[in-house]
């Protein structure tokens, strides 16, 4: 087993990650967490549940490693899972609150406390995340997709798994959205 | 940077054509990071192999338990308050009889509806 996996290769990683090697599987879980918080939050927002859907994609990535064929590259894997988990939570939440109650419930949404000293970059922070939670879902996953990750649209509709054409027109439809949103905030 | 500009950036992103790469690199810039908490990933690993992963869903079970019995609490109890008070209305008392959707005479009406007599 190594002492560190830094320099090693996504494949090496996954093979020791399947024969039981912690280390390896945390150097996964180091080297992709910030693209998957830029999933999950730019979804749902830094709820208090956005730090469990994180652990749940890197334990479901854990749990099907054994089925990765590498025919994708891990991070495309490791971003469907992310995605697929997210867009779940956010179905999830619709029924519950919409069994219990007319709106979200804002004691689920747990926005971090802006520091005074960098008032400026907390406010830009704040425009990026208003304007992707007042996005329907389906759109709101591909704007997060270009936006946060800088994924172009051949790429977001690879991982989303949707034609070119459906995502060229959502983004459109986003695009019309934001326009109106972004004039209010 | 302006929150106009932000605002443009956000614009400029959902147009098909345009490279967001460089979009994100300078919202990042700008502080639109997104990371987890400090430890995450040593909660991930310890949930993985020190197999507590059981152990979190049955919390997450009993959390949305108790959130759903709150709700239903509430309901309940005015439901028993007004069962109360229909009941002492028709009956004119909290008898364990009454209750039980029995009058006075219990035994005999028992022994009439059995032997007919």
């Amino acid at each position: 087993m190594k002492e560190s996996y830094r320099l090693a290769g996504d494949e090496e990683l996954v093979k020791a990650s399947i024969d039981g090697d912690k280390l390896a599987f945390g150097e996964i879980v180091n080297r992709y967490r910030r693209m998957v918080a830029r999933t999950v939050k730019g979804m749902l927002g830094d709820s208090v549940y956005s730090e469990d859907i994180g652990q749940e994609v890197f334990i479901n990535l854990y749990n099907s490693l054994s089925s990765f064929r590498g025919e994708a590259k891990l991070s495309t894997y490791i971003q469907r899972i992310a995605v697929n988990l997210t867009l779940n939570e956010i179905k999830r939440r619709k029924r519950f609150f919409s069994m219990f109650s007319h709106k979200e419930n804002d004691e689920m949404m747990e926005y971090e406390i802006a520091d005074p000293e960098n008032e400026e970059k907390w406010e830009a922070r704040e425009i990026v995340n208003k304007a992707l939670m007042s996005l329907d879902p389906r759109f709101r996953i591909i704007v997060a997709m270009r936006l946060l990750q800088g994924y172009s649209t051949k790429e977001t509709a690879e991982i989303l798994d949707l034609p070119l054409g459906t995502v060229l027109s959502r983004l459109s439809r986003a695009q019309e959205q934001l326009k109106e949103k972004l004039k209010k905030l | 940077m302006k929150p106009s500009e932000i605002k443009k950036l956000i614009i400029g992103s959902t147009d098909g054509e345009t490279d967001t790469g460089s979009i994100a690199s300078i919202l990042e810039g700008e502080g639109v990071s997104f990371d987890f908490k400090n430890g995450f990933t040593e909660k991930v690993t310890d949930r993985i192999f020190a197999g507590t992963l059981s152990l979190k869903r049955e919390v997450d079970f009993t959390r949305s338990l108790s959130f759903v019995f709150y709700r239903i609490a509430i309901t309940g109890i005015a439901a028993i308050v007004i069962l109360m008070i229909s009941i002492f209305v028709m009956q004119d008392s909290f008898s364990f009889n009454s209750f039980l959707g029995l009058g006075d005479g219990y035994a005999e009406s028992i022994v009439y509806l059995i032997t007919g007599n």
